[in-house]
């Protein structure tokens, strides 16, 4: 399970903070903080006040994009846009010491990123969400499936995931789900992972 | 790595096709390319970064790369400029080869020496003079600041706000390194001239 911070269209870091609280007694997962809006030096501090909260219940703290402001804030991971520098030239610098994963939208990039040996993949949008929108309209159940089968590496649906929904991407082959919406409210966020949890088998 | 004296660094504009800026600035004799451009995505970065690399390894030039440590470590930038809003220069010392050139943006004593305690090679000075090129809402600090500050790091001065052809001299002789700037060659209608002159009026 990936959650997905819901900072990026705010213009303060409270609810990421929130979110990492929250997550110190939550199931593990993998949050993704998303901050587009912060400077680096905010999001590098940022990531150093949540990481440990975030490690504290087994839980990884994976920056977006920035491998360095997660190296220097002792995250645990990365997690790299589709548009963003080669995987493999990350990968060369990061080595062992960050889980690294990335955001696909295509086979061929699905393949690319598999190659450049990153640990995961997000792919999506599987189903209609405003927040996806501009990747593109939903590919469905079915692409979802057709890249599940070429790459040997784990696969999270992402886009308009709920736990309703869990049963059908793991039966296309996805490892897990990524999700963002569902977790806005950080108040109930251990409750929404666990029911999320609940439709893994 | 030390800084060569009396030094032209140009940085790319947010306009320009920055692989021909920095050519352009190159053949006029910079001595260091900075890539700048806060709206490109990383992949965009990294591949203009592999090519400015690659033209200044030609020209004997140092290449670093604005804010971005992540593309600079990913293909071996000589270095990484960081500003106050970017991560300090202890991070990028600790993940950078012991050779690299990490410059500090300082508009104060206090920060150079900060800077100078984290580990940067050289600070950027300014702003010197008035300068439309980044939202500044502070004053310019002069070129008398230079001597005070460059004292309180002990690091080479790379002087930056409002330099052009007039002035480019008198920064040197208030106690800079060198210079950096990114109209005064970007929005030339002869970015080589410009370049070469600036390069001549801080050698004189």
């Amino acid at each position: 399970m990936i959650v997905s911070s819901g900072g990026e269209h705010l213009a303060h870091s409270g609810l990421v903070l929130e979110q990492a609280q929250a997550l110190a007694r939550s199931a593990p997962v993998i949050f993704q903080l998303r901050e587009k809006m912060l400077d680096t030096a905010s999001i590098w501090q940022l990531c150093r006040r949540i990481a440990p909260l975030i490690d504290s219940a087994g839980s990884i703290l994976a920056v977006n994009e920035r491998f360095d402001i997660a190296l220097a804030s002792k995250a645990g991971g990365v997690h790299l846009p589709e548009s963003s520098c080669p995987a493999d030239a990350v990968r060369k610098v990061t080595q062992g010491n960050l889980l690294a994963g990335q955001s696909v939208h295509s086979e061929l990039s699905a393949r690319r990123a598999a190659s450049a040996g990153l640990d995961y993949l997000l792919f999506g949008p599987v189903f209609h969400t405003p927040s996806k929108a501009p990747f593109g309209p939903p590919q469905g159940l079915d692409q979802l499936r057709e890249i599940c089968a070429k790459v040997r590496i784990p696969v999270f649906a992402v886009g308009g995931i709920t736990p309703e929904k869990v049963p059908a991407c793991l039966e296309c082959g996805a490892w897990g789900v990524t999700a963002l919406t569902p977790f806005l409210d950080a108040g109930s966020l251990p409750e929404t992972i666990n029911r999320f949890f609940s439709f893994m088998p | 790595m030390s800084l060569p004296r009396r030094l032209l660094c140009v940085i790319t504009d947010e306009q320009s096709d920055p692989v021909e800026l920095a050519r352009m600035a190159l053949e006029g004799g910079a001595g260091m390319v900075q890539l700048r451009r806060k709206t490109a995505s990383g992949r965009e970065l990294y591949e203009w970064a592999l090519r400015i690399q690659e033209l200044c390894r030609e020209h004997q030039a140092l290449f670093i790369v604005n804010d971005r440590l992540d593309i600079a470590l990913a293909m071996k930038a000589d270095g990484v400029h960081l500003g106050q809003q970017d991560l300090p220069a202890s991070a990028a010392r600790a993940l950078f080869d012991p050779g690299a050139m990490i410059g500090v943006s300082v508009s104060s004593a206090a920060e150079a020496a900060k800077a100078a305690e984290e580990g940067a090679s050289y600070i950027g000075v300014g702003h010197i003079f008035p300068t439309f090129s980044k939202d500044k809402p502070s004053e310019p600090i002069g070129t008398a600041a230079i001597r005070t500050i460059r004292k309180a790091a002990q690091l080479p001065v790379i002087a930056i706000g409002g330099i052009d052809h007039d002035n480019a001299a008198e920064v040197i002789r208030a106690g800079a390194s060198g210079i950096a700037v990114i109209s005064a060659v970007s929005d030339s209608s002869d970015p080589v001239a410009a370049a070469r002159e600036l390069v001549k009026r801080i050698r004189q």
